[in-house]
């Protein structure tokens, strides 16, 4: 018998102006994804237009995970926002090029980046 | 300890049976990448069997999602990389996504799962799924475990 091990994923969401700011640290599959897919709806359904998410300490992606963002990537379009996410290891970038996907997210190497410099900043909530 | 998991050791080296349920998934693929790094494999080549190995569960477990037979991942290494094949027993693989990779359509899926035959198809070296005697179908993949990958 295997221990088939805790919840591996930590959401923190901030505002950053009219950003919605997503970090998450662990791994993102088919167990996990649900808490990715409810804290993007909670982000936007608090009235973020834009959306960042930040995948610097994710450690995991799979398609499950692909396929929350695809969803938050729509309806933040439908509202006129951008999404982007940042993503710097290749093994999370791997997927992204694997499945074309590249082409449809804007993939950014750091969160100022995605937000532009002009943004102001604000604290961090714990998300879960 | 979790119940309904076991990992066993057999002719296929690993052999990993459990439930179709989500959270075992995680489990699985650190298994069977213990497994590939026993025989040699970088750290690149690791993440590779961990996708893959995800995505199999994934498809398999979204097809026996009704079901409450055990899913069952054998797994060896040897000379010509790191095999794992991917055994269920769910009643609507067959139409949806056996037969030769290439001729899979997986237009009519979810959107990730229609996703999950081609990355794997972009991860390893050789990719089957054949039909399993009594329902079902075996995923079968091939991974080296160093140098390049030639996606099948």
């Amino acid at each position: 018998m295997l221990d088939s091990g805790p919840v591996d994923l930590d959401l923190q969401t901030s505002r950053q102006g009219e950003a919605g700011v997503l970090s998450l640290r662990g791994e993102i599959d088919v167990y996990t994804a649900p808490l990715l897919r409810q804290a993007l709806l909670d982000l936007i359904g608090q009235g973020a237009r834009d959306v960042v998410v930040d995948m610097g300490e994710v450690d995991f992606l799979d398609s499950t995970g692909l396929g929350v963002l695809v969803e938050g990537l729509k309806r933040v379009k439908t509202r006129g926002g951008e999404f982007s996410i940042v993503a710097t290891q290749d093994k999370i970038l791997k997927i992204f090029d694997i499945t074309g996907l590249n082409k449809a997210f804007l993939l950014r190497g750091s969160v100022e980046d995605a937000l532009g410099s002009s943004a102001p900043s604000s604290a961090p909530t714990a998300e879960s | 300890m979790t119940e309904g998991g076991a990992v066993r050791a057999r002719e296929a080296e690993l052999e990993v049976e459990f439930p179709p349920k989500p959270e075992f998934v995680r489990m699985v693929r650190q298994a069977v990448s213990a497994l590939a790094r026993l025989h040699g494999a970088d750290e690149d080549v690791v993440e590779n069997v961990k996708l893959a190995v995800s995505e199999a569960c994934n498809t398999a477990i979204a097809q026996n999602a009704l079901g409450h037979e055990p899913l069952v991942i054998q797994a060896q290494g040897g000379a010509n990389g790191l095999i794992v094949d991917v055994m269920e027993t769910g009643p609507l693989r067959d139409h949806e996504v056996s037969g030769p990779p290439g001729e899979i359509d997986t237009d009519e899926l979810p959107f990730d799962h229609a996703l999950a035959v081609p990355i794997i198809r972009g991860l390893v070296d050789e990719l089957t799924i054949t039909p399993r005697e009594g329902g079902g179908s075996v995923l079968r993949m091939r991974l080296s475990l160093g140098g390049e990958v030639s996606p099948s």
